[in-house]
């Protein structure tokens, strides 16, 4: 019988993940110290008392833009970042001489466990990071289940 | 305009025991000068230093603990740590007239040009 564990419910694809990274470490890339995440936005999660807390960095990004939904114990974090511009236009490709940020369209969702209580989700957005707080339900009472005999 | 620290260099710097990060950038060129961008979440007005020393701008961008005592990490696809960056600018940019703004974990820093001296006219005289 396989032992439940807790994280699981995070990243049922974490052997598969491990399997790319591995195979993905073996490629150089030019601009070392970049953090490029496989997926965007790269979350870390935590375990509070009363709560689980979900951050990512989202720089650049104006509350406006943000969409969090959800359903069916998903969250859904979705947005666009809007690439600078010079007198409302674009800037013209030859006027880089660097680009190194990204821009677009993105979604990420999560799994999130069971026993959070939806309906007192909050967030908030500070100086590019988002924070997802994802409120515990109370513990419930342990409830007797009478048996009977089948007689 | 961006040679980069080698890494050692960027923890001399830093703290040892943190992680010092290479913000992503983006230089672009216009006829008054250039626009550098640069993503630094989780940095503050009060935590960023912007220094030009010679022809080196080095921006240090210090990033403070996000999340709260005693919190348990579940689940982990980035580290925090402080950002740092230097470039080396070119000798027509005005130092004094550098301007920076910060906002949503953004840094944005006009560089100026010199401007273009006119043309002068050489008088020769006929000896």
């Amino acid at each position: 019988m396989p032992i439940f564990r807790w994280e699981q419910s995070w990243n049922p694809l974490r052997d598969l993940e491990r399997e790319v990274d591995r195979l993905i470490q073996g490629v150089e890339f030019s601009v070392q110290g970049i953090r490029m995440p496989r997926q965007y936005p790269a979350v870390n999660i935590f375990e509070l008392d009363h709560e689980y807390l979900i951050t990512a960095e989202l720089p650049g990004m104006q509350v406006q833009d943000l969409e969090l939904t959800i359903a069916n114990g998903v969250l859904t974090l979705k947005g666009h970042r809007n690439p600078p511009v010079i007198d409302d236009g674009e800037i013209a490709e030859e006027r880089f001489r660097r680009q190194e940020r990204t821009f677009g369209e993105w979604q990420r969702s999560i799994s999130i466990p069971d026993r959070i209580s939806d309906d007192r989700l909050s967030a908030e957005f500070n100086e590019g990071i988002l924070k997802i707080h994802l409120p515990k339900l109370e513990e419930e009472q342990a409830r007797q289940i009478p048996v009977s005999s089948g007689e | 305009m961006s040679r980069q620290h080698s890494n050692e260099d960027q923890r001399e710097i830093a703290h040892p025991e943190q992680y010092v990060f290479t913000p992503p950038i983006d230089i672009y060129e216009t006829d008054a000068g250039l626009v550098l961008y640069a993503d630094l979440p989780g940095v503050s007005v009060g935590s960023l230093e912007l220094q030009v020393q010679d022809n080196k701008l080095t921006l240090l961008g210090k990033v403070e603990p996000q999340i709260p005592e005693g919190a348990r990490p579940l689940h982990r696809e980035y580290e925090v740590g402080n950002f740092l960056r230097s470039f080396i600018l070119s000798g027509e940019i005005v130092h004094s007239e550098i301007e920076a703004k910060l906002a949503n974990g953004v840094l944005r820093i006009f560089l100026p040009k010199a401007p273009k001296a006119e043309p002068r006219r050489i008088q020769v005289n006929t000896g």
